[in-house]
């Protein structure tokens, strides 16, 4: 502990004499005139609720966020009336334009109606252990890889929320949005691993150091374009593949309401790009150059055996060479759409046309 | 006295019977509601398995409703348009009907998965990835058909309801 | 400083080699075989659905979790075969009794299935018909101001450790998930509802400001838990039920009804922890006082924020008249001795009675009930 109060108020007889005062009767009432700007927020839609876009009113909203955030370090609620010695909370991301995006207010608010909870919203019940013991192996595989996967993406906007500036909010909130979609990852792949009769796969080294590559970038905006739309659409391609080879109704779920999440981190990761880049021009060369180095990374996921090789087998069904030449043209199909679906976002993001730039490409040849 | 004539049932693909499915939505408000805000437009193109001019139709959703069939997609922007063959949709709408939801090789995520029996076409890879943030309540969307009396062009009719879910083939 | 993986993916010829005959078919399969426990773990409760509770089996379970981490440095999920080649996540907490918590799993289910939403689960048409006051008005907008203002501290303080926590300790980290957006939510309730009485936004608390900034600097997960979760949640889950009495209106309880549930679920795991502490790791104890010492030190200057004090006792005594104020006080003093009262009790329970007799907050309280009496 290094932080401690300015004075031991224990002993601090005007503090006493100001309490007892109040509590006789005597109210200071210095608050009551300092009022910030009269608002009243209200729905514009009732079926929708009261959003934070219908609270986008005035100094309150987040379009009077400015892009450089030089005097408010403190948690003083946006728009709130600031009063003298207010403590500096140590932030360091306070440039707008480093995490914002245009669509953060409508995901959060998408996020948080589209929740579920895996205990209780996918039929386990449904599920039956060892009817199909190379599907099952396979299945409980891939999800140890997902489930390190997600416990990664979980710790990347924790690693971040800390540091950034409390005016932010509606950034923030979306943080912790992305933090629970994690979570709920990190559970249902646990879960449907344990249900699987197989029990877990194991942990792929691969995989592993590639994510800790990503988790460890350097700034705000590498990390979003690392996590959110490098790896973040080959994840929500992994989803939709579990969800086409579901074999039952509570895979299918599973991977499609998985899918849905990943695809809001994807969404804000093509947005925060396009706004950053719009913001700060400059940052494609180091951007382009941060992909150039790490994109490998996602040849360390999706290329890891401990996930190829239970694709192959959930798109084969059997360890028979003719359905394994049918499983690897799905994994090889697989990987070329992801991958172009890849380009495809990076370039709408402002990054560019990758595809003769980038490593990837080559591994087809 | 002179006899009413029966109405004409609803025919797929029709304006129709996409407005029977937004009907059938909003009388599971509460379903949807549960699933969560649904904001997107999407075409839908069905092309005559013989040539000739595709069926398309605009479908508008906001909040928890589908607010808006519209026949046809020019000058109707939208977030992504899903189009096939009329043998495709039918396999998907007569497993739907007969299962009472489409089982895992007729959802909507397989068969546009490699884009082989029904094909994804967008000009902004946001709007895309909106087919995957609402991909359960999409799903859910089309299963409402299963509840809808309509006839093909030909006049038949789609299988009745049986018991046994297919497995996925994939 | 970034970390680079040991391996160029691209460049390794080995691994592109491998990548390319897997995408051929030709599969190794050695993950197949590893020797692991294979469990096919099934809800207990078919109506609760498959829980963590149910999972905790064997050497994936939490049960036989060993006091310490010594063999997973890795982000490999408890019990997953470890090959040679993991990276080290650098995890500064690796010990148990250092975040556990009784029941854990438990809170954690509780937080995925009792999600709620600020936008549509509150009946703002409703609030909107109801003009408050301007008394009434600029109090309850005050009180929401701060409410607002303080409630993200729950966000920052857990997802800073979260990274910190060797990856076995999942169910904890999931927790600080749910945390984080209870936290986010309860923000965004708070403005959203100063923003919708008419009077907006009023003064920011600077006295809680340094409580705040005293609950970011904590030298372990342990104290951090305690600052938070125990004493500056328990308090605000007081001051949430006492909001819920005082409330202006039906739509303004039911908010308060709301978050005082995801609160007590924070309180509840800061308490668990707590006695899980007491009761593995001792040695702690100490410098649990200690750290309530300064904590409890920031609890009482709080009294300097006069814009939390005085809404407070409008609210409760329903105006500004000189007899409105006399009943405010009355119930706001009743209020704030329940809180502390609350607190000492919490301390006990969890293995910390001992607190009031060290605590010069306890004595100023007794004190203040002395003047009350006399």
């Amino acid at each position: 502990m290094a932080y401690y109060a300015e004075k031991n108020f224990f002993e601090d007889e005007q503090l006493i004499e100001l309490v007892t005062s109040i509590l006789s009767g005597n109210l200071t009432l210095e608050w009551y005139q300092a009022q910030g700007a009269r608002v009243r927020a209200r729905p514009a839609d009732p079926r929708r609720g009261l959003t934070y876009e219908d609270c986008n009113l005035g100094p309150y909203g987040y379009d009077a966020i400015p892009e450089l955030i030089r005097n408010r370090y403190s948690m003083a609620a946006r728009g709130s009336v600031l009063v003298t010695k207010l403590p500096d909370l140590g932030y360091t991301v306070n440039r707008r334009s480093d995490v914002w995006s245009d669509n953060v207010v409508a995901l959060y608010e998408e996020a948080k109606s589209r929740r579920w909870a895996p205990a209780v919203d996918v039929p386990w019940g449904e599920l039956a252990a060892g009817a199909d013991p190379v599907r099952d192996a396979a299945r409980a595989q891939l999800c140890t890889l997902l489930e390190e996967v997600a416990l990664v993406a979980m710790e990347m906007p924790s690693k971040w929320v800390f540091s950034i500036n409390q005016e932010l909010l509606e950034l923030k909130s979306f943080l912790c949005a992305q933090m629970i979609d994690e979570a709920r990852h990190v559970e249902a792949c646990r879960k449907r691993a344990l249900a699987s009769g197989q029990g877990l796969g194991r942990a792929s080294t691969s995989a592993e150091q590639a994510l800790k590559e990503l988790l460890s970038a350097e700034t705000y905006p590498e990390a979003s374009l690392g996590m959110n739309l490098l790896l973040g659409g080959f994840v929500l391609a992994m989803y939709r593949a579990i969800a086409t080879l579901a074999e039952t109704r509570a895979d299918r779920l599973l991977g499609t309401l998985a899918m849905q999440d990943v695809a809001r981190s994807v969404a804000y990761g093509v947005g925060h790009m396009r706004y950053h880049l719009a913001h700060q021009p400059a940052k494609v060369v180091a951007l382009g150059e941060y992909l150039d180095r790490t994109e490998h990374v996602v040849l360390g996921i999706a290329g890891s055996p401990e996930f190829l090789e239970p694709l192959v087998l959930l798109a084969a069904g059997s360890l028979d060479r003719e359905r394994l030449a049918v499983g690897s043209r799905f994994a090889r199909r697989w990987f070329a759409a992801a991958l172009e679906e890849y380009f495809e976002r990076a370039a709408s993001a402002g990054l560019g046309d990758r595809r003769e730039r980038s490593r990837l490409p080559r591994l087809d040849s | 006295m002179p006899r009413v004539p029966a109405p004409s049932p609803i025919r797929f693909p029709s304006r129709e019977f996409f407005e029977a499915l937004r009907d059938a939505m909003r009388a599971e408000r509460e379903r949807f509601s549960r699933l969560g805000f649904f904001d997107t437009t999407f075409g839908v193109r069905i092309s005559p398995d013989n040539g000739g001019e595709p069926a398309e139709f605009a479908l508008r959703f906001e909040v928890f409703d589908c607010v808006r069939v519209m026949e046809g997609l020019a000058g109707v922007e939208t977030d992504f348009v899903v189009e096939g063959p009329f043998g495709a949709w039918r396999e998907m709408f007569d497993t739907i009907h007969a299962l009472g939801a489409a089982d895992t090789a007729q959802s909507l995520n397989t068969l546009t998965h490699f884009g082989e029996r029904l094909r994804v076409r967008y000009d902004d890879p946001d709007g895309h990835d909106k087919l995957y943030r609402f991909a359960e309540s999409i799903q859910e969307f089309l299963d409402l058909s299963a509840r809808v009396d309509y006839v093909y062009p030909d006049g038949s009719r789609p299988p009745a309801r049986r018991d046994e879910p297919r497995r996925s083939v994939p | 400083m970034s970390y680079l993986s040991t391996t160029d993916f691209t460049e390794d010829q080995a691994f592109v080699d491998r990548f390319r005959r897997m995408m051929r078919g030709d599969l190794d399969l050695s993950w197949m075989d590893v020797p692991r426990e294979r469990v096919a773990c099934r809800p207990e409760n078919a109506r609760r659905g498959l829980t963590f509770r149910d999972l905790d089996v064997g050497a994936y379970g939490f049960t036989e979790m060993p006091e310490l981490i010594r063999e997973n440095r890795s982000f490999a999920p408890r019990g997953a075969v470890m090959p040679e080649g993991l990276p080290d996540l650098q995890a500064e907490v690796s010990r148990k009794s250092e975040v556990w918590a009784y029941n854990i799993e438990g809170y954690y289910e509780e937080a995925m299935t009792r999600q709620w939403n600020a936008t549509t689960d509150i009946p703002w048409a409703e609030l909107q018909s109801v003009d408050l006051p301007e008394d009434i008005g600029k109090a309850y907008a005050q009180l929401l101001t701060f409410l607002t203002e303080v409630e993200m501290i729950a966000t920052d303080v857990p997802a800073k450790w979260m990274g910190r926590l060797n990856a076995d300790f999942f169910e904890v980290k999931n927790f600080i998930a749910t945390q984080a957006m209870d936290e986010a939510r309860h923000a965004e309730i708070f403005r959203k509802r100063a923003l919708s009485t008419g009077w907006g936004l009023m003064r920011a608390s600077a006295q809680n400001e340094f409580n705040l900034k005293f609950l970011r600097d904590a030298d372990s997960f342990a104290e951090a838990s305690l600052a938070l979760h125990l004493q500056a949640e328990g308090m605000v889950l007081t001051l949430f039920r006492f909001s819920e009495y005082i409330s202006p209106t039906e739509g303004d309880k039911k908010l308060f009804r709301l978050v005082m549930q995801d609160e007590a679920r924070h309180v509840g795991y800061g308490m668990q922890h707590l006695k899980w502490v007491l009761d593995h790791f001792p040695e702690r104890r100490e410098a649990i006082h200690h750290h309530l010492d300064e904590a409890e030190n920031f609890v009482f200057g709080g009294g300097y924020a006069t814009e939390v004090l005085e809404p407070f006792i409008i609210l409760s005594g329903k105006g500004l008249k000189k007899e409105n104020i006399a009943e405010g006080v009355r119930i706001t003093n009743a209020f704030q001795l329940k809180q502390t009262d609350e607190y000492f009790e919490r301390l006990a329970k969890c293995g910390l009675p001992e607190r009031r007799e060290r605590s010069r907050l306890w004595k100023m309280v007794e004190m203040r009930k002395q003047t009350m009496a006399a």
